[in-house]
């Protein structure tokens, strides 16, 4: 008896909060739709129909990467966190993860900006953090990154022909740098991740309005622009490569586009 | 009528008393439940996935996962009292092999099996091991065909092509595991007296059916977790390791040999995802990833399974082609076979592996033993039932 009680004081409740009259803040939504593209089309995967600025022809497997701290300038330049839901997981062969609906509500109204984080910052990039997959198949080893390097900013796998005519396997991953010793031990870190400011990412948000966001990944610009990026100087493994990582955080500053619609 | 009912119960005073109806209905329908399983408590355990695949309509109960038990070592599973035809899940999965086989494909071939892997016949796949199934969330078997993305339909309405419940009835037909029949084996189970009350038991009634059979087993396998191993303790603090178990880990987490990329990343010591790894390409086996997905990158995929009890469970690979972890290491190091299927993320690919020293070979064993978790191998909350009496499938301590 006393269970119904509460179930039914309960439900009163529920219903007369249903009929409040007091004002509601009609946020509206963000919602960002990952595409990977090449020379601005989709890519097409598993086809060795590529080649970058340094003249490699390659194929693309697959691509796996974090976007977080997701915020917002406004038209008085003040920076507003998205921090409800603050990290993301994108993978190529999972269609699920291509999209992502903000949990935060946005107030009405004018934005100059979009930003994000490319990888995850160290003080959140956390070792043993992701218990699940996908993400915790980003592992970033420990010995490799240390307490602020748990996981892979992004993963980018395919093939490449090299000098010898050969389809070589690459590793196109991106995370926390080592420096190393004349002994070669491990002894600092580098962190590789970075924050974007689209261009061209001005946008209007309506009382609780829905803007949708087109964020373009354009792949052959992770290999140029500052720098080319050759293949055959680094070969396909370069998570203990500081010099490889560093050419594509620089790289990485231009490889994002943005369509607002 | 409704029109006298709202003169009667105007706005939202009408709503109220159609809610406090609801209710009445509602908790009259909870109190009239005549049974009510216990549930089951799984162990919390840092570092493991949070998401399991423990499916609504099967929840983990203390008396579900005893039936599973009983059904799983029961020889009247394959439908049959003939002492020859006796079979269950126990005839291949074995509790003193981390629930794996004794690779009895292995048997007859065993020498030839790993210098002339043409000799394979098409058929069974090596027995994977049977340890935390409940954190797989990506398909069961070899190739990953039994999935929640299946939708073929099975022999009757219920049964599926998609979780573990649906491998219990796969395995009891398969002539590759107990080569039985669902319906012989529904009605002998019925006929045993031993059951009738352990099935009302979990599911309020006595009559047996194969989805029940399926959900009490898949209740069993799910509850059987693996998590004793050194490498655990050590992350947790509570342990050291050796300096060549350092070393070891140290290796399987680099750029240089990559086993991280397919066989970490939680504790599971797998991603459970699948990849060609580079094993000289066997035309006779059509039942790779290829078969269901059609995706060429999957020809020659396999499941990177759980290193979990590796040191038990040989022999290795789908197809048991290496007996020892002594010959994966082997493969690994100098024996890789690059074809246009191999997975980018198989290191050395090219040069036909990664050409680890005698040194980094021991290192690495040191390490893979540091996942053993001989805790189950005896534990008798998973072995055979002693009320089971001669129909109780058992293997003399190996």
């Amino acid at each position: 008896m006393k269970y119904l009680n509460i179930i039914v004081i309960s439900l009163i409740l529920l219903v007369y909060s249903c009929y409040s009259n007091e004002e509601e803040t009609f946020n509206g939504t963000l919602s960002l739709k990952f595409n990977h593209v090449e020379g601005g089309n989709p890519v097409m995967y598993d086809q060795p129909v590529y080649s970058n600025a340094a003249g490699n022809q390659y194929e693309i497997t697959n691509i796996q990467w974090f976007i977080s701290d997701v915020s917002l300038v406004d038209n008085t330049d003040k920076i507003i966190p998205l921090s409800n839901d603050w990290l993301h997981y994108i993978d190529s062969d999972l269609p699920e993860t291509q999209k992502w609906t903000l949990m935060d509500g946005i107030p009405p109204g004018e934005y100059s900006s979009i930003r994000f984080v490319f990888g995850i910052r160290g003080e959140k990039n956390e070792p043993m953090m992701f218990t699940d997959p996908p993400e915790s198949n980003m592992i970033w080893p420990y010995h490799m990154g240390g307490d602020e390097g748990g996981y892979h900013y992004m993963k980018l796998n395919g093939f490449w022909v090299d000098l010898m005519a050969e389809r070589t396997p690459f590793n196109f991953h991106i995370g926390v740098g080592q420096v190393y010793d004349n002994d070669q031990k491990v002894s600092d870190f580098i962190q590789n991740w970075f924050e974007i400011e689209l261009p061209f990412s001005s946008f209007t948000m309506p009382a609780g309005g829905l803007v949708n966001a087109d964020i373009n990944m354009n792949i052959e610009d992770w290999f140029q622009n500052p720098k080319n990026y050759d293949h055959n100087d680094y070969g396909g493994s370069i998570m203990d490569n500081q010099e490889a990582m560093g050419t594509i955080r620089d790289n990485g500053h231009n490889v994002f586009s943005i369509s607002i619609n | 009528m409704k029109s006298i009912l709202r003169k009667k119960f105007p706005g939202r005073i009408f709503l109220v008393v159609i809610l406090i109806g609801a209710s009445l209905v509602f908790y009259w329908q909870i109190n009239s439940t005549k049974f009510s399983a216990t549930p089951y408590q799984l162990p919390d355990l840092k570092f493991f996935p949070r998401k399991v695949n423990q499916i609504e309509v099967n929840r983990l109960t203390v008396e579900g996962i005893r039936l599973g038990r009983f059904l799983f070592y029961d020889g009247r599973l394959s439908g049959s009292l003939h002492p020859d035809s006796l079979r269950s899940c126990a005839s291949c999965h074995i509790q003193q092999k981390s629930f794996t086989g004794e690779g009895f494909q292995m048997e007859k071939n065993a020498t030839e099996l790993s210098s002339d892997y043409q000799s394979i016949k098409t058929g069974s796949h090596e027995v994977l091991p049977l340890i935390n199934l409940i954190y797989n969330r990506n398909g069961f078997f070899w190739n990953g065909l039994i999935n929640d993305k299946n939708t073929n339909k099975g022999p009757s309405k219920g049964l599926r092509y998609q979780s573990l419940e649906d491998v219990v009835w796969i395995s009891i037909e398969s002539k590759d595991c107990m080569g039985g029949s669902i319906d012989q084996t529904v009605d002998l189970i019925s006929s045993i007296e031993l059951y009738q009350p352990m099935f009302k038991k979990d599911f309020g009634t006595e009559k047996v059916s194969i989805e029940r059979i399926d959900k009490a087993i898949a209740q069993f396998l799910r509850s059987i977790i693996a998590f004793r191993f050194k490498l655990y303790g050590v992350l947790n603090g509570e342990k050291k390791f050796e300096p060549d178990e350092l070393r070891g880990y140290e290796l399987f987490h680099s750029e240089k040999a990559g086993c991280f990329h397919c066989h970490a990343g939680s504790l599971l010591m797998t991603t459970n995802e699948y990849y060609n790894n580079g094993l000289m390409m066997d035309s006779l086996d059509s039942r790779d990833r290829f078969l269901f997905t059609n995706y060429l990158k999957d020809k020659g995929a396999y499941r990177a399974p759980s290193l979990i009890n590796c040191e038990i469970t040989g022999p290795y690979m789908h197809d048991g082609r290496y007996k020892s972890l002594d010959e994966v290491l082997d493969f690994y190091s100098e024996g890789i076979q690059y074809t246009d299927f191999t997975d980018p993320l198989i290191k050395g690919a090219i040069e036909g592996g990664i050409k680890l020293t005698r040194t980094e070979k021991n290192d690495l064993k040191a390490f893979l033993l540091t996942l053993t978790d001989r805790s189950i191998l005896a534990d008798t909350s998973f072995s055979a039932p002693i009320e089971l009496g001669i129909y109780s499938i058992r293997h003399s301590s190996l």
